[in-house]
C-alpha cells in the first residue's frame, strides 16, 4: 500500500477549528486597509466598520465563494514543455524564502550579500533538479534598486529556466509588470492566462490583517489567473495564540478571507491554501522556523485544506541553523517530512537556512535529494506475487554454489530502481574509499555538483525582438519613482493612471 | 510585607489593579513620592530582567510585567512627577518604529519592551512610519537614539532614507541611529552609515547601553 497520511486533527477537531474561524470572521472580521477591497466585500454582503477598517465576513459569503475555488490547476514553464499539476493529493517541491545572504566558502564569514548574478545561478540550479518544480524571486539582490528587482528577475527567468516562476504579490504595479513581461516572453496575455507561469505569494499579516500592497497584488494575480498562495506567517506566542489550536483557528480565518477576496476579484482564480506559520522562541523572542511545532501546524493546515478541497502549501526544509551542522539537517528533514507525510501539495523553501534569510545553492541539491527520498517513501510497499519473490528466495537459499546472492538475480535487476532510491549526494562508501576520494562531506559533494551544473549551463535563447521589447519595458520601469508606486497603490492622496486598464482608485 | 515587596508581587503577577492601588495610596498617604515609586519599579524590573537573563523565566513573564508597569507609569507616576515640577530620571530616550511601507511590529515592539524594562524611555511610533515622523518626534522629545526596524527586504531602503533626511536637515550628529530587523546586518549598518545594529531585542539593549556609554 501507499504510505498513510499523517493526521494531527480528528474530524471533529477540524469542524471545531472551522467553526472557530467562521466565528472570528463573523464577529471580529479582518482588518483590510485598501478601501476598494473593503467596498467590494461590502457590496457582496460583508459588514465594514468605517473606523477600524475591520470587515466582517458572513458565513454565507465564505461558503459561496469557496464554491468557485478550483481543486487543481497546472503550472507551466516558459515554453510550456515543462509543466506539472497542482492538486489536493500530489506533492510538489519548490523554493522561496527571503535570503539576503548566500553561502560563499571563500569569504571569512562563510557568506556574502546576494547579488543579481546569484539570482541567475540559483534559478539555473533549480532548473537542473529532478524534484524541485519551480523557483521564484527567491534570493534578494543587493545590487539592484528594490523598485526594479521584479523586472530584473523576470528577465533572468526568460533566459535561465524551463520551470515556472513566482513572486510576492507586492502591489498592483509590480504584479502587473511581471504579468506584462511574462506575456511578452510566452506569447501574449491569453497564453499566460490559459497556461499560468507565475505563482503569487499573498501573506496576510497576523493577526487578522490584509495590508494594501498584498490585496492590490492579489487582484492582479487573480484577474490573470496566476495561482496565488494565501499564506499567513503567524508566530505562536507573538502574532497568534501560543496554542496550536488557537493559531490554526486564527490563520484559517486569515486564509479563508484571502481566498474569498481572490474569488471576488475573479471567480475561479486558482489559489493555494497556505501556511508559513511557526513559533516564537520563548527565551529570545526570535521566530523558530525549524521547530517541531512548525511540522504540527503545517500538518493541521494540510488537513484543513483537504477539508475545503483546496491544494495546500506549507513549509519544509527550513532551519534556524546558521551553518551546515546537524541542527541544519535535522530541522530541514523534520519539517520536510512532516509536510510531506501530512500531504501538503506544494512544499517550499528548498535551498535556505538561517530561517530562510540565507541561501546555499548546495542545499538546493541536497533538498532535491531529500525530495527524491520522500517521493520514494510515498510509493510505499508494493505487495503482490512477483514482488514477494518466493521463487527467487527459494532459488538463492538452496543454491549450493559459493557466492550466491540476490545480486545476480533478474528479479533484483528488474526491481532495484523501482524499489530502491539511488542517491546522488549521500555517501555510502567505506571509510577507505571515502578517504581516497577526498573525504568529502555532503556540502563538498554538492558544491562540486553546483560548479559542474553552472559550468555546463547554456542560456536559453530569446529572439532579438523579444529582448528589445523586454529591455524597453525594464527601462520604462526604471524611470518610476517611489512616489509613483505609492500613488499607484492608492497609499497616498493622489492617484495615477497605469497604462494597462487596471483601475486605480484613490484611498480617501 | 514592605511596600517594595508588595509592589514586586503585583508586578510579577501582572496585577495592574493591585499595583495601581499600591501606588495611589502610597502617594496619597505621602508614604512614598512618585519618584521613589518609580525607583522601586526600576529595581523590580532589574530583578526580573536578571531572572530572564539567567533563563529562570521566559519572555512572556518579562513582557507582561513590563506592560503592567508601563500602564501605571503612564497613568499615575509620570503625571504625578510632572505635576510636582520634577524631571523624570531616565537612562536615555529612544524613538522607535518600523519604517515606511512595512507593517510588521513584533520585533520592534520586543525591542521597545526590553529597552523600557532596562530603564530607557521609549517612544514607540508604530509601523509604516515615514522618516519625517521619526525625526520630528526625536526633535520634540529630545531623544538620543532613533531606532528603525524593517522586516521586508523591500522596506530596508527607508532606513537609508531617514539617515539622508537627517543629513539634509543638518542634524545627523545630534542622534545615534540604530537599525534592526531580519534582513538587516552589520554590513547593512555600514552601507547606510548607521551608528549601530542589533540582531535581536537582547542585543539591542547592550547596543544602546554601549552607544550611550552606560555600564
Amino acid at each position: 500500500m501507499k504510505i498513510n497520511k499523517l493526521e494531527v486533527l480528528s474530524k471533529d477537531e477540524i469542524e471545531t477549528i472551522h467553526s472557530a474561524s467562521i466565528k472570528l470572521l463573523e464577529k471580529v472580521g479582518i482588518k483590510i486597509d485598501a478601501e476598494d477591497c473593503r467596498k467590494m466585500l461590502q457590496d457582496n454582503g460583508a459588514e465594514v466598520d468605517k473606523n477600524s477598517n475591520f470587515v466582517k465576513f458572513p458565513e454565507i459569503l465564505i461558503k459561496e465563494q469557496l464554491k468557485h475555488v478550483p481543486d487543481s490547476f497546472k503550472l507551466y514553464g516558459r515554453d510550456g514543455s515543462f509543466n506539472f499539476e497542482v492538486n489536493t493529493h500530489s506533492t510538489q517541491f519548490g523554493t522561496i524564502g527571503t535570503p539576503v545572504r548566500i553561502y560563499d566558502p571563500s569569504k571569512k564569514k562563510g557568506y556574502r550579500k546576494v547579488v543579481l548574478s546569484d539570482n541567475i545561478k540559483q534559478i539555473r540550479i533549480v532548473d537542473s533538479t529532478d524534484h524541485i518544480m519551480a523557483s521564484h524571486i527567491d534570493v534578494w539582490p543587493s545590487d539592484v534598486n528594490f523598485l526594479t528587482v521584479h523586472t530584473e528577475c523576470i528577465y533572468v527567468w526568460a533566459k535561465n529556466t524551463r520551470k515556472p516562476y513566482g513572486s510576492g504579490c507586492y502591489g498592483r504595479v509590480a504584479s502587473k509588470d511581471m504579468i506584462d513581461m511574462m506575456s511578452i516572453i510566452v506569447g501574449g496575455e491569453n497564453e499566460l492566462i490559459k497556461r499560468p507561469r507565475l505563482i503569487g505569494f499573498m501573506n496576510p499579516t497576523s493577526p487578522l490583517h490584509l495590508p494594501t500592497l498584498m490585496t492590490n497584488g492579489l487582484e492582479v494575480f487573480a484577474k490573470y489567473k496566476q495561482p496565488t498562495i494565501v499564506a499567513p506567517e503567524a508566530l505562536a506566542g507573538t502574532s497568534a495564540p501560543v496554542t496550536m489550536a488557537g493559531l490554526l483557528a486564527q490563520t484559517n480565518a486569515e486564509i479563508l478571507a484571502g481566498i474569498v477576496v481572490a474569488q471576488l476579484f475573479n471567480p475561479g482564480a486558482p489559489v493555494f491554501f497556505g501556511t508559513v506559520s511557526h513559533i516564537t522562541d520563548m527565551r529570545s523572542g526570535n521566530s523558530a522556523i525549524g521547530s517541531v511545532e512548525t511540522g504540527l501546524m503545517t500538518a493541521g493546515i494540510a488537513q484543513l485544506a483537504r477539508y475545503y478541497n483546496i491544494p495546500s502549501r506549507g513549509l519544509g526544509a527550513v532551519t534556524d541553523s546558521k551553518c551546515f551542522d546537524i541542527q541544519n539537517g535535522l530541522e530541514r528533514y523534520q519539517t520536510l517530512m512532516f509536510a510531506a507525510l501530512a500531504g501538503i501539495n506544494y512544499i517550499t523553501c528548498a535551498g535556505t537556512y538561517e530561517a530562510t534569510l540565507a541561501e546555499a545553492l548546495e542545499l538546493i541539491l541536497i533538498d532535491d535529494e531529500i525530495a527524491g527520498m520522500i517521493n520514494r517513501a510515498f510509493n510505499g510497499i508494493n505487495v503482490d506475487e512477483d514482488s514477494l519473490g518466493l521463487d527467487v528466495i527459494e532459488k538463492v537459499a538452496i543454491e549450493t554454489k559459493p557466492g550466491a546472492t540476490f545480486l545476480s538475480e533478474k528479479h533484483t535487476r528488474k526491481y532495484m530502481k523501482k524499489e530502491l532510491y539511488i542517491p546522488k549526494l549521500v555517501n555510502r562508501n567505506r571509510r577507505t574509499t571515502w578517504r581516497k576520494k577526498g573525504e568529502k562531506d555532503i556540502i563538498n559533494s554538492a558544491n562540486e555538483k553546483v560548479d559542474e551544473i553552472l559550468k555546463n549551463f547554456t542560456e536559453f535563447e530569446i529572439s532579438p525582438n523579444m529582448d528589445r521589447e523586454l529591455k524597453e519595458f525594464m527601462k520604462m520601469a526604471e524611470g518610476r519613482t517611489y512616489d509613483y508606486f505609492r500613488k499607484a497603490e492608492g497609499i497616498s492622496a493622489d492617484s495615477v493612471t497605469l497604462p494597462d486598464g487596471i483601475e486605480i482608485r484613490e484611498d480617501k | 510585607m514592605s511596600l517594595k515587596e508588595k509592589m514586586k508581587e503585583t508586578i510579577i503577577e501582572w496585577d495592574e489593579d493591585g499595583l495601581r492601588e499600591l501606588c495611589k495610596s502610597a502617594i496619597e498617604s505621602k508614604k512614598a513620592s512618585a519618584a521613589e515609586l518609580l525607583s522601586i519599579i526600576g529595581d523590580v524590573m532589574r530583578f526580573i530582567g536578571d531572572q530572564f537573563e539567567n533563563e529562570e523565566i521566559f519572555l512572556p513573564d518579562l513582557i507582561g510585567s513590563a506592560d503592567t508597569v508601563k500602564t501605571i507609569i503612564d497613568e499615575i507616576l509620570d503625571p504625578a512627577i510632572r505635576a510636582s515640577g520634577q524631571e523624570k530620571e531616565t537612562k536615555g530616550k529612544v524613538v522607535l518604529g518600523t519604517v515606511e511601507s512595512d507593517v510588521h511590529s513584533i520585533g520592534k515592539d520586543l525591542v521597545g519592551s526590553f529597552l523600557f524594562s532596562n530603564g530607557f524611555e521609549v517612544y514607540n511610533l508604530g509601523v509604516d512610519v515615514p522618516a519625517s515622523v521619526f525625526i520630528n518626534k526625536a526633535e520634540e522629545v529630545g531623544a538620543q537614539i532613533i531606532a528603525m526596524s524593517s522586516l521586508l527586504t523591500m522596506s530596508m531602503d527607508f532606513q537609508r532614507k531617514l539617515i539622508k533626511e537627517l543629513e539634509n536637515r543638518g542634524i545627523r550628529n545630534k542622534y545615534k541611529v540604530i537599525v534592526g530587523g531580519s534582513p538587516t546586518s552589520e554590513e547593512w549598518r555600514d552601507e547606510i552609515g548607521a551608528d549601530g545594529w542589533a540582531d535581536d531585542a537582547i542585543e539591542a539593549v547592550s547596543l544602546v547601553n554601549k552607544i550611550l556609554n552606560i555600564k
